[in-house]
């Protein structure tokens, strides 16, 4: 055929949804909250062991949803456990989409807000930004994949650029003593260290669209290892160019370090700018995987049209982004996003692949 | 614990906006939805099908009488002539000439229209044969003798009924009766005024073949016959439109052209249903994907080396009787931005004028927006020195950005519009006066900033280089909307304007084919052929994209 009709997406388009959904509000928050918890220069390894564990969890979601081929997780939930658990299973991934979805857009506001548009009321920002995404996701898993295909290239292009600058001011001597208080202040972190990976739940969806669901394994790890390489690299540039005592002081710890640079004779002076530019672009992406989630997720479990929910969607996640009412409650709210992330991890790829090994292995033996 | 969970309910008017953020939207999709549907249902003929019905009722009656009076020819040459006579005698430039053919002793009749017909051709190789032609025996019947025999001439066909040769005498056609023949000839062709083909306008190369298409088809068909020797080159002939019916040729090679691509545009053209299709242009807009994009879907070109790469990478030109441009299909946005000097040239100079047109274009869609959003919002991310001295040129105008930009903006649009139209000895003038003598008065007149006639002017001349001039247009108008956006938002309207777009693109395809392919959905093997013009020798396979039979250029 030459005009597609399946609404399918290729191995590498997988690999850049899975790190464009995760890859967004950890860039500029991570150090800060990181190093807070563990208060040590050894924040970043709580980054790998978050990630090696981030990394299992991914392995046992992709080996579930390979079972099901076609299905997402909120279609073979029901077959393992049963109708109604599934359902409860399910609308708690959604729910938890949508926060997650509502908490990006306050982060996404605040950050403008403050560098961009001071003055601006909240939410002039939030609107324009909400039907954007919505225009996007009406287009389906294409669509999407389409533009984070285009917008990926240009934020490590950026990325790179800056971390290469802000080696001017790198000082190792920021980094040691290593290991000096042990592993627990690490073991500490870990949860920063997890909550930083927050969108890898997609997994489990992306799973069904993919044109070749056999090479799900190796597609995923590559979009897994992209963001944990410039989640580690992020933290160890934060707290290498800017000691750990600045970094817990500063709110958008990753834009400090940024503006701490001076290049002269180049257009911008400082690189926050660019910075800052594909950080939206990159929030956006995130949104979006976030959004299309939680509204293919209510269409499949209440067995409803995709593109309503997906309108009925805008004024709840508005309303879930104006709930926090000062930055501390939206940092807070980043922390129990960070608790329920974990909830989800052990309650739906683990719970659901017992179930479904214990099923497993119960048939065998009636035979 | 509930006092609490109260605390953190938002007001009515977080509510209210939560109202709007759903019903904007929703509002917007049924404009769209009604817009969409409007339009599309005069497009075709399937989806206006039910308003023709009613027309078909009530024409039938005359219809078929006309028909059953027309169709048929007796065999009686008088009668028929008479009854040609009638259908075309309203029509004072018809001419009859009645003569004898010597041969067969018959009587004969020329029918055609003065100023159309080959004089020539008639008197030397009709009349002469005809009426000089010794005695003859006509054995194998009138007709087949005539043909064979009498009428050496390439061009000869058969009038079908009287419809037919009605329309054929008045398009130029010379109509050959003869007593005690069946059937009516078509003897001289076509002979209408034609120009001389010129270099075309609108896509002038320093390098390359100067030729251009015509307005006639069978010679524009011909330029690319004769581009070279090949047996695969297949141009299937279609008449479009009702009323006043034209020849359009889909061209396309048969060894390359994918058949599911080709079989789309066969479909899509024989829907067309308009009573006179004037220019290619009504072709494109009546088979496009989305007819309310501000993309265009097809390409336009007048240049046949143009069409034959095309053909070659497996696209498919759909050319038009009556106008020089050829349409291609499918486009992808990047064929917009190149020029087939880029293939002429080495491939580094192609390389380069490559990059500088994706920045061109770049520019023309957002220059004034980033302006407009460092000055009225962020003017402490350039740097300060060139923020300080654009203030300070700025501190007399009495504008916001905004409208400073709208200013000058329009001026140039309405500069560029008006230099179209004017005569060429007077255009270039009409440049200087508009570009030089308004931009410094009005900088003069404190209505704009110098830095401002900077960036409008750049942008203007970035619209330029882009190849195509329709595509100039759309990021012209795109770029309105980019200021608004800008003027209202900022740096981050700006991004979300830009968002906005990459989403329009990627859900826009032509044909089939998405519109930003090979940036995404990623081809590798086609990057080749994107930002960088890879060196020939590397380009071993056609573009991907487009799915054809025969993957390898080479041998």
């Amino acid at each position: 055929m030459f005009k597609r009709t399946d609404d399918k997406i290729t191995t590498s388009q997988a690999a850049i949804v899975l790190t464009n959904s995760m890859l967004g509000a950890g860039i500029l928050t991570l150090p800060r909250d990181l190093v807070k918890a563990v208060q040590t220069p050894d924040a970043w390894v709580s980054v790998v062991l978050g990630g090696v564990v981030v990394f299992m969890v991914i392995m046992i979601m992709v080996k579930l949803s390979q079972q099901f081929p076609g299905k997402t997780v909120f279609q073979y939930s029901k077959r393992i456990v049963g109708n109604l658990p599934g359902g409860v299973l399910s609308s708690l991934l959604i729910l938890y989409f949508i926060v997650v979805a509502g908490f990006e857009i306050r982060v996404l506001a605040e950050v403008t807000l403050f560098f961009l548009l001071e003055g601006t009321p909240i939410w002039a920002i939030v609107m324009p930004f909400i039907w954007v995404g919505t225009y996007l996701v009406y287009g389906g898993i294409n669509s999407i994949a389409r533009v984070f295909q285009i917008v990926f290239p240009i934020s490590i292009f950026i990325l790179i650029i800056c971390f290469i600058l802000s080696s001017r001011i790198f000082d190792i001597h920021h980094l040691r003593p290593f290991m000096s208080e042990g592993l627990m202040p690490v073991i500490r972190g870990m949860k920063s260290g997890i909550l930083i990976f927050t969108g890898c739940e997609v997994v489990m969806t992306m799973t069904a669209f993919m044109e070749h669901p056999q090479e799900a394994v190796k597609g995923m790890m590559v979009g897994f290892c992209i963001p944990l390489v410039l989640y580690l690299v992020t933290v160890v540039m934060v707290i290498g160019g800017l000691s750990i005592n600045s970094v817990i002081t500063s709110t958008w710890p990753t834009i400090d370090l940024v503006r701490s640079l001076e290049i002269s004779g180049f257009f911008f002076e400082r690189f926050e700018f660019p910075l800052l530019v594909i950080w939206l672009m990159q929030m956006f992406c995130n949104f979006c995987s976030f959004f299309f989630n939680a509204s293919l997720g209510i269409s499949q479990v209440f067995n409803l049209k995709i593109h309503p929910v997906m309108f009925a969607l805008m004024p709840v996640i508005f309303i879930c982004t104006m709930i926090p009412q000062r930055i501390n409650d939206v940092f807070r709210l980043g922390d129990s996003i960070g608790y329920m992330g974990v909830l989800i991890f052990m309650l739906l790829p683990l719970l659901l692949s017992i179930v479904l090994l214990i099923r497993k292995k119960g048939l065998k033996q009636n035979v | 614990m509930w006092s609490k969970i109260v605390s953190y309910i938002p007001d009515w008017t977080v509510f209210m906006q939560a109202a709007i953020t759903l019903l904007f939207p929703i509002g917007l999709y049924y404009l769209y939805k009604h817009l969409y549907f409007y339009v599309g249902s005069g497009r075709s003929k399937e989806s206006g099908a039910n308003s023709q019905d009613e027309h078909k009722k009530a024409d039938n009656d005359g219809v078929n009488q006309q028909q059953a009076a027309s169709t048929v020819f007796t065999q009686d040459y008088d009668a028929d002539l008479a009854v040609i006579r009638t259908a075309l005698g309203g029509n004072s430039d018809v001419h009859f000439r009645e003569f004898s053919v010597k041969g067969i002793q018959a009587r004969a009749a020329l029918v055609y229209v003065e100023g159309m017909q080959d004089e020539e051709l008639i008197n030397q190789q009709v009349l002469q044969n005809l009426m000089f032609a010794g005695e003859m025996q006509a054995s194998e019947g009138i007709y087949t003798y005539m043909k064979q025999n009498m009428l050496p001439l390439a061009q000869l066909s058969d009038a079908r009924d009287l419809d037919h040769l009605q329309e054929s005498v008045l398009f130029g056609y010379t109509a050959l009766i003869v007593e005690g023949m069946r059937e009516m000839l078509l003897v001289g062709f076509p002979h209408g005024a034609v120009r001389a083909i010129t270099e075309p306008t609108s896509e002038a190369l320093l390098r390359g073949p100067r030729i251009g298409f015509t307005e006639v088809l069978s010679e524009n068909t011909s330029m690319l016959r004769r581009q070279g020797l090949n047996k695969n080159l297949e141009m299937k002939m279609v008449e479009v439109g009702s009323e006043i019916k034209k020849s359009l040729v889909i061209a396309y090679m048969k060894n390359i052209v994918n058949p599911d691509l080709l079989k789309e545009v066969n479909e899509r053209i024989s829907k067309i249903d308009m009573d006179f299709i004037l220019e290619s242009g009504y072709v494109e807009q009546l088979i496009e994907d989305d007819y309310l994009s501000p993309f265009q879907q097809t390409q336009n070109t007048e240049r046949p080396d143009r069409v034959i790469a095309s053909l070659l990478e497996g696209r498919i030109a759909i050319l038009l009787d009556g106008t020089p441009f050829a349409l291609i299909v499918p486009v992808t946005f990047s064929m917009l931005l190149q020029s087939p000097e880029d293939y002429y040239e080495r491939w580094f100079p192609g390389t380069l004028l490559r990059v500088l047109r994706f920045c061109a274009a770049f520019l023309a869609l957002l220059a004034p927006a980033l302006y407009i959003s460092f000055i009225s919002f962020h003017p402490g991310l350039i740097p300060t020195q060139l923020a300080i001295s654009i203030i300070e040129a700025r501190q007399g105008v009495p504008f916001p950005a905004l409208i400073e930009v709208l200013i000058l903006e329009i001026s140039i649009e309405i500069l560029r519009e008006a230099g179209i139209r004017l005569p060429k000895p007077i255009g270039p003038a009409m440049g200087i006066v508009g570009g030089l003598i308004i931009g410094d008065a009005a900088v003069q007149a404190g209505i704009v900033s110098p830095f401002l006639v900077i960036v409008v002017a750049v942008t203007a001349i970035s619209s330029f280089s882009i190849p195509m001039y329709s595509a100039g247009i759309t990021l012209r108008i795109l770029r309105f909307a980019g200021m608004l956006f800008a003027a209202v938002l900022g740096m981050y309207g700006t991004i979300l304007f830009f968002l906005l777009i990459c989403s329009h693109l990627t859900r826009l395809s032509s044909f089939g084919v998405p519109y930003i392919t090979p940036i995404s959905p990623f081809r590798v093997s086609d990057w080749k052929d994107l930002f960088i013009r890879a060196p020939l020798s590397i380009m071993k396979r056609r573009p991907e994209m487009l799915k054809t039979q025969k993957k390898n250029r080479k041998s």
